[in-house]
Parts: C-alpha cells; sequence; structure tokens
C-alpha cells in the first residue's frame, strides 16, 4: 500500500494480460469480442493486470504468462541482453516481471530478470557516463524506465561533478519554469 | 469504462517532465466521476437482481457476483486513479513554493485548476506566518554563500521602485547591472528575472 499514490505503479498494473475465466460473470462489458454483457465460463479475454490479479486470489481467472516474458523474448536474452528492445515488449519490464512471479507460479522469471538487469546494467552505466549525444537516443529507445532512471541518476551526476569542478553559478532559474529562456551558463 | 479512461489521466502526468505541471484536464476528470457513478449504479443492480432471486448476498458466487465484483474493483481503481492525480500535482505545488518564492507566474497559474490555486495560497500563507513567527526565512539557500553580496544582470523589466531588504529603492532596469545582496537577489534569479555574473 506503500505504492497507492506512485504513478509508475500504477502504470505498470494497467499492462494487459490474458487471462482465462474459471467461473462465469454476467452484467460486465468488458470484453469487446462478446456482443453481451456475459463472459461464459473457460472465456479467454485481454484484462489489465489490476483485474486479473484481484479476480485471480478470488480464483475466477487463471491468468497465462504475458508475450513479454515468452521464449522469444528469453532466447533473445540470452543471446545479447543488451540489445534487446525491452521498451517495446514492456516499458516497465522489471517491476512488471516482479508482480507476475508469484501470480503465474513461472519460478524462472526471477532469475530472468536478474541475468537481464545485470548485463544491461553494465551498459547503461558505460553509455550514460561516456556516449556522446548522438549516440544516446537511439540507445534510448531500448531501455525500460527503471534503467532510463539509473541513466538519468548517472548523467547528473557527471553534470555535477564537471559542474562543481569548472564552478559554475550556485543559483539558476527554476526548472519548473519552463524552456523559454536558457537558464544561465 | 473499467479504468481505461482513469490511466489515460495518470499517463498524462506521467507524460510531462519531471517537475513540470500538464494543465489540469477537467473534462477528463469529470469523465472518470462520471464512471464512477455508473459502475455504483450497475454493482447495484446487479445485487439488487441476485436479491430478487432470493440468493444470500454475502456468500453466493454466481455470475452476478463476479460482475458486481468487477464492476467494484473498477470503481476502487478509478478512486485509486484520481487520487494519485491529485496527490502527484499537490505535491509540485508544494514544492514550487519553495523553488519560486511566493508569487505565482503567470504560465504556471493557467496549468492550474482553481482549487489548486487556492491551496497554493493557503501553503504559501501558512509558510510565511510559521517562518514570521520564528524569525528565520527558510527560503533561502543552505549553503551559506561565500560573499554577501552578489553581481547581477537584470534580465526582464522588473521596474523601479522596488524596496530591498536594506530599504534602498532599486530601479531593475532592462540589462542594467547591481550589485546586491545574495537573499534580495535569490528571489528574482529563481524566477528567472536576473541572471549571476561570475568573473
Amino acid at each position: 500500500m506503500t505504492k497507492y499514490y506512485e504513478i509508475d505503479d500504477i502504470i505498470t498494473e494497467e499492462e494487459i494480460v490474458s487471462v482465462i475465466f474459471q467461473k462465469a460473470a454476467s452484467g460486465v462489458g468488458i470484453d469487446p469480442s462478446s456482443e453481451t454483457n456475459y463472459i461464459e465460463t473457460g472465456s479467454k479475454v485481454e484484462l489489465p493486470f489490476w483485474l486479473a490479479h484481484e479476480l485471480q486470489l478470488r480464483q475466477v481467472v487463471s491468468i497465462n504468462i504475458p508475450p513479454c516474458f515468452d521464449q522469444k523474448t528469453r532466447l533473445e536474452i540470452q543471446a545479447d541482453c543488451a540489445s534487446v528492445d525491452l521498451r517495446s515488449r514492456c516499458p516497465f519490464f522489471y517491476e512488471f516481471g516482479c508482480k507476475i512471479a508469484p501470480v503465474v507460479g513461472d519460478r524462472t522469471i526471477g532469475f530472468l530478470l536478474l541475468s537481464a538487469f545485470k548485463n544491461r546494467y553494465k551498459e547503461v552505466l558505460t553509455k550514460a557516463h561516456t556516449a556522446a549525444f548522438s549516440a544516446t537516443t537511439k540507445f534510448w529507445s531500448i531501455l525500460t524506465n527503471e534503467e532510463i532512471n539509473l541513466y538519468e541518476a548517472a548523467q547528473s551526476s557527471m553534470a555535477s561533478f564537471k559542474k562543481w569542478r569548472i564552478g559554475g553559478p550556485r543559483f539558476q532559474k527554476a526548472p519548473v519554469l519552463g524552456r523559454k529562456r536558457k537558464s544561465t551558463q | 469504462m473499467y479504468g481505461r479512461k482513469a490511466c489515460q489521466l495518470v499517463k498524462e502526468l506521467a507524460s510531462g517532465e519531471k517537475g513540470q505541471l500538464t494543465p489540469f484536464n477537467s473534462d477528463l476528470f469529470e469523465q472518470v466521476v462520471a464512471e464512477c457513478t455508473q459502475h455504483h449504479l450497475e454493482l447495484q443492480a446487479l445485487i439488487r437482481k441476485m436479491q430478487e432471486e432470493g440468493l444470500d448476498v454475502q456468500t453466493t458466487r454466481n455470475a452476478e457476483h463476479h460482475g458486481a465484483l468487477i464492476h467494484h474493483l473498477s470503481l476502487v481503481r478509478n478512486k485509486r486513479c484520481l487520487m494519485a492525480y491529485v496527490y502527484n500535482r499537490a505535491e509540485t505545488i508544494q514544492s514550487l513554493l519553495w523553488k519560486i518564492g511566493h508569487v505565482l507566474p503567470q504560465e504556471i497559474e493557467e496549468k492550474l485548476c482553481h482549487p489548486e490555486v487556492e491551496y497554493f495560497k493557503k501553503h504559501s500563507a501558512a509558510l510565511k506566518s510559521y517562518m514570521s513567527k520564528m524569525q528565520l526565512d527558510l527560503t533561502v539557500d543552505m549553503v551559506p554563500p561565500k560573499d554577501p553580496y552578489i553581481q547581477v544582470r537584470v534580465l526582464d523589466d522588473i521596474g523601479d521602485g522596488i524596496v530591498l531588504s536594506d530599504d534602498k529603492t532599486a530601479n531593475f532596469a532592462r540589462h542594467s547591472m547591481h550589485f546586491l545582496k545574495r537573499t534580495d537577489a535569490e528571489q528574482f534569479i529563481s524566477r528567472g528575472l536576473m541572471e549571476e555574473l561570475t568573473g
């Protein structure tokens, strides 16, 4: 419950998973393919994770593994982690994986996340500290949100360090005011 | 329905840059509130149907119950998204006070809805009364400066007759340079009206 107000948590839980209804439900128009408001037992529906999770706790549905953790992705990660485009699969790959793992009952997801993260982390750090601007935009598009936070933290720490060495002005225009004028120095 | 619009609202918040506010989307906000009412009505209809069939509402687990459950969960989800939207905006507004000072610039005021502007004013008044009771100005820089005076160049026309802390009036015309006390200049620099000259 500590993450109740966190925006990233809310967006992570909105990821779509496909579920199979173990029991029927009436009066809900959540299945776009059925014409009536009735969901049959055994029908396959795409639901957002927050709904699927709660329904699974009450044993109304059973959740299938989402496509971002399937065999194809696993093979790609084993082959070359650093260039796998995780963002197009799921921008909250790691957080979503952590939530899905206890629900789907697949023990290997944890190891998968860990190995992917370890290998990509090295790349993220080296690129953050050294790469020129042109190379970064292409790299950015394959990072998940968590990795981007790390990347930005590394870049800002480099920038502060340089600023401390050169000695810029301590006071600048508050960044919240937008880009009408360039900030000092 | 079913939390999609509410999530859109939250995504709007996330899409702005860190610390920046997007304009308050009151249309979408009201749509989500209307959805909540609709979910509630459908929930009540399903419960009534179960009662008409003579089933015990607390324990039966039939199709209507599951439908009612889905409506209830969507309602709770909508509530969470709305609360998170308002809460995160309130946090940003609070931090605005510390960064910009007690006066809201026009460009930010247009992005806030009316209750948010009231919130800012009350927060700023509370801070002022606290600071005056403590006789301490908490909004200045936390690191003590090497030199109490700094040189600044004025970027925007602030006007003349501004009273500084040592009871002198100064004329801040554009591009003029002044040698001011740090505490006076800080509030203008953070609003982007002046810049510090180093070296």
